[in-house]
């Protein structure tokens, strides 16, 4: 599966290390992080580390394929 | 033997079982790493006390639950402790960590924050062995005490979304429902816990304060920033909040990253303005500001849960850790004071920390944790020193930090043995030390990998005789597993020669680290048992076995003082004591659930010893149920004494029930093993003679009991009676006669003893005598309830029980209806009295009682407020301690048994 997650603001290069295993996209004041996405845990997980990194979610939709 | 039946008396109180005392697991001599975790964290300076929060929160004291809930950096721990600081005791506090994760050192802690705050669970409640699961009995008896209480406990769980385990948000929703008005629960959280919000909510049971709720206004903006020595209009302000929303964390780091600028007004104006993620931001920008020696003590101390100075030097290569987070502290900024000297980051900054570590100092990370490993090994923090070897992936390291501290037993045994298995899962071939070689050892011994295990045993020990400046504590560890291969080889005198070499390492070796592990001698003297044991050394066994059974308390010995209590139940067994056997058996089991450890646990012999006993009393059903429960156990192939006495258990029964073949087949323990084993072979030729008797070869049955002699008393009873009911009473007496007991045989000796003797004077005749020892044979096994040997005596023995006064001492227990070989008894006599001494928790007699009132699965789930996976639980427990399969025999049985 492949996931986009909407977060708000404009993420800086360094932070966005911190999601290695995805790409993001930095547009009108919001960040997209795309890639592929293993399981359930996986996605639980990336919005976990979300949270910890103090990051607003605004949107999480699952790509078609 | 004089005479073939003796009085026999024993304690009534059965043998003495340890019981674990309720020991702090979770305290080794005041850890400063886990005292803090009790604490109330302190407020910092520049904390802003709001008190529409505090009132609302204080609704927390009428109301079993209480939820903050908000953001990382919402202000919930703080405002908590805050809260917490102003009310009288108990207050107890726990901040949960990742390692928290699993049930077991969850509750641990939970047991502990209560221990420290002055609201002690008893001794009665005990304390979690295992890791993985925690008993619910350890949880009812909580829940039962914390009810009882005048004065509610307010117990608040700091960053309890931490815990991801579902079972555990259920235990503590179930120990709070049970808890009544005895526990004010607060639960301080990121994610919302699995627990059944709406019927608390609905029942107006919940305080919650949410995100909303714990966002600043622009009022309280303003009061905060100057605090920071900041001086804001609010309508400054309210762009501000806009921006941060209300978010405290962003608030905080706007303040700071203002007070660095030229012009601190205009910067939060500008700021207002950005785009870029709050805190990625503020935190860049704060971290701009700080001297380079700051900037880097920061990147390397985001690898650490904790530190002080001294770590942190040891991190940086520097002398300056102490000014320098003494200055940090001061200024709010980036790390919390834990006391005594220990600090940590805010949990958001040291998130965003660590990116920015892999950005500047790319690959640096396995070399701080080595670093941050051999600071810790030093100062003693064995923990914490493995988990960092680990991330660093220095196994040699790794595993000489756990050998050298004699904690190598901790892989088979308490608490954190999972965890120990899984962090030593990834270590590769790499790692040539002895140590890795041991703690691979140890992983496939506890496995039952023999191949592997020995193999990497063997290196282990070559590499250590090559070397003699390898610690003590490492020839020790390889003694303790060489003990461990030679039981399960069978291999008696290699556990002796461990468990000298053992004797004399120990003088060696430092004596706060045997204090400190108990474990290690309480298992090397389980398997030193279990070896004698499988030799037939019953006294030595028996020696060893006490030792190891009577270990010091704790969780971490459970486990072997589980094994040796049903070794000890086997030796009694073997020596013709069933009764004695039985409670032994028991008691093993009850030390084990209070610990919460899963049954059958580990080696299962004490299930075996019942089965056996079962089959004994002609209780055909319990016995089959038994066998069940432990065919699916790895030892039951690998381990010689498990092996033996699942083969003598399963022929047995399969004898009994007419299945002649197939006994003769399960006889074999189809073990290898480097030494006999006298009993288990008595055994196996036991009922090869059986079989060849139930099929009409007397000759062969006799020829195959050659090997049997008196050294053997239970075996060599049973093979007197094949004798004399294969027609030569001269030979059974003969054999009698050869017995010797040196005063140990029990009742299923004598009885057998004597129905032979009564068999031989009937043959010869002599009806008087026969029914004088028939009726000695009665006395003793009527308390013990064998009907098995009466059952298998044959035909020539019904006329007598018959007639008086034998019809009175076999009535209720053995007659009306002494049914043939292969039958079940009739219904009356396979219900007297209770089989065992039936105890079911309040809980399983919960679930029984709905069971009776017809309810099903899912509706005794509502009922009780738990799950259906819990009432699954409880029911198979039911099950299995009333040895039925189905509910309606189990309340059928219940009502039997008075115990509904």
């Amino acid at each position: 599966m492949r996931y986009e997650i909407r977060v708000e603001g404009h993420l800086s290069e360094t932070l966005a290390k911190a999601f290695p295993e995805l790409g993001h996209v930095v547009m009108s004041g919001q960040t997209i992080l795309f890639g592929p996405v293993v399981d359930e845990a996986h996605l639980y997980g990336l919005l976990a580390r979300c949270q910890s990194l103090g990051l607003r979610v605004m949107e999480m939709r699952q790509l078609p394929e | 033997m004089a005479s073939a039946v003796t009085e026999t008396h024993e304690n009534a109180q059965g043998p003495t079982v340890p019981i674990i005392p309720a020991v702090p697991c979770a305290d080794p001599q005041g850890d400063p790493f886990l005292r803090t975790r009790f604490a109330l964290p302190a407020r910092p300076a520049t904390f802003l006390r709001r008190q529409r929060l505090v009132d609302h929160l204080d609704q927390a004291r009428g109301t079993p639950l209480t939820l903050v809930n908000g953001a990382a950096g919402a202000g919930k721990t703080l405002l908590a402790a805050d809260w917490a600081a102003g009310l009288p005791p108990p207050v107890a506090w726990l901040t949960v960590e990742v390692g928290d994760r699993r049930p077991g050192v969850f509750w641990a802690y939970v047991l502990q924050a209560l221990r420290t705050c002055g609201a002690p669970a008893s001794d009665a409640v005990g304390v979690p062995a295992d890791a993985t699961g925690v008993d619910q009995r350890l949880l009812a008896t909580l829940a039962a005490e914390l009810n009882d209480r005048d004065q509610p406990v307010i117990l608040v769980l700091d960053e309890y979304d931490r815990v991801t385990d579902p079972e555990i948000t259920e235990q503590l929703g179930f120990v709070l429902h049970h808890a009544g008005r005895g526990l004010r629960l607060v639960l301080a959280t990121r994610t919302e816990p699995l627990l059944p919000l709406h019927r608390y909510r609905a029942a107006g049971e919940l305080t919650e304060i949410r995100a909303a709720e714990l966002a600043f206004t622009p009022e309280e903006a303003v009061a905060l920033l100057e605090l920071h020595g900041l001086s804001l209009p609010v309508h400054a302000a309210g762009a501000l909040v806009d921006r941060t929303r209300g978010w405290a964390a962003g608030l905080r780091l706007s303040a700071l990253a203002a007070l660095e600028s030229a012009d601190p007004e205009l910067y939060l104006k500008e700021f207002e303005a950005d785009r870029s993620t709050v805190a990625d931001f503020l935190l860049a920008e704060v971290l701009k500001g700080q001297p380079e020696e700051t900037q880097g003590l920061l990147l390397r101390v985001s690898v650490l849960e904790r530190f002080c100075p001294d770590l942190a030097n040891a991190l940086t290569l520097r002398t300056d850790a102490g000014p320098i987070l003494a200055g940090l502290h001061r200024d709010n900024a980036f790390v919390e004071h834990l006391g005594h000297s220990w600090y940590q980051l805010h949990p958001l900054f040291g998130e965003i920390l660590r990116a920015h570590l892999r950005e500047r100092l790319p690959g640096l990370d396995p070399e701080l944790h080595r670093r941050a490993a051999r600071w810790l090994r030093r100062s003693g923090f064995l923990p914490e020193t493995l988990a960092h070897g680990a991330t660093a992936g220095d196994w040699d390291f790794t595993a000489g930090a756990l050998v050298d501290d004699l904690a190598i037993g901790q892989l088979f045994t308490g608490l954190g043995s999972g965890d120990l298995t899984e962090l030593f899962s990834p270590m590769g071939p790499e790692a040539r030390s002895p140590a890795a070689d041991l703690v691979r050892a140890a992983r496939d011994l506890s496995w039952y990998d023999l191949d592997r295990g020995l193999a990497r045993l063997r290196h282990a020990e070559e590499q250590l005789a090559d070397d003699a400046r390898e610690p003590a504590a490492a020839r020790l560890s390889c003694a303790l597993l060489e003990a461990l291969a030679a039981r399960l080889t069978g291999c008696t005198p290699r556990a002796e020669r461990a468990a000298e070499r053992a004797d004399e390492l120990r003088q060696e070796v430092p004596a706060h680290l045997l204090d400190k592990h108990p474990e290690l001698t309480a298992l090397l003297l389980t398997h030193l048992g279990s070896a004698r044991l499988w030799a037939g050394r019953f006294e030595d066994a028996r020696a060893a076995l006490t030792a190891a059974a009577g270990a010091p308390g704790g969780a971490s010995t459970v486990l072997p003082r589980e094994d040796s209590m049903e070794h000890l139940a086997l030796l009694d067994y073997l020596n013709g004591w069933p009764g004695r056997a039985e409670r032994k058996a028991l008691a093993a089991v009850p030390e084990a659930e209070r610990a919460g450890l899963p049954r059958p646990s580990a080696s299962g012999i004490g299930q075996l010893v019942l089965a056996a006993v079962a089959v004994d009393r002609h209780e055909l059903a319990r016995a089959h149920a038994l066998l069940d429960e432990t065919a699916r156990l790895p030892s039951g192939t690998r381990d010689p004494v498990m092996a033996a006495g699942r083969a003598l258990a399963t022929a047995r029964l399969l004898l009994v029930r007419g299945k002649a073949r197939a006994a003769v087949e399960a006889a074999d323990p189809a073990v290898a093993a480097a030494v006999a084993s006298p009993w288990a072979a008595g055994y196996e030729a036991l009922v090869a003679s059986a079989a060849h008797l139930a099929e009409g070869r007397p000759d062969e049955a006799v020829e195959v009991l050659q090997g049997v002699s008196g050294d053997q008393p239970a075996c060599a009873v049973e093979a007197a009676a094949i004798h004399v009911a294969a027609g030569r009473a001269g030979a059974a007496i003969d054999l009698l006669d050869s017995i010797r007991t040196g005063g140990r045989a029990g009742p299923a000796v004598t009885v057998r003893a004597a129905l032979v003797r009564a068999q031989a004077a009937e043959q010869a005749g002599d009806t008087a005598t026969a029914r004088k020892l028939v009726a000695h044979a009665l006395l003793d096994a009527r308390r013990e309830r064998l009907r098995r040997p009466f059952l298998d005596a044959g035909a020539w023995i019904r006329p007598l029980l018959a007639t008086p006064p034998l019809h009175e001492l076999a009535a209720d227990w053995l007659t009306p209806g002494l049914p043939r070989h292969g039958e079940q008894p009739r219904p009356k006599s396979s219900l007297s009295p209770p089989l065992v001494a039936v105890e079911l928790s309040g809980r399983e007699r919960d679930v029984l009682e709905r069971l009776a009132r017809m309810m099903s699965t899912e509706e005794v789930a509502a009922d009780l407020y738990v799950s259906v996976n819990t009432v699954k639980t409880h029911l198979k427990s039911v099950y299995r301690k009333l040895a039925v399969n189905r509910r309606g025999d189990a309340v059928r049985r219940a009502r039997d048994l008075r115990l509904l």
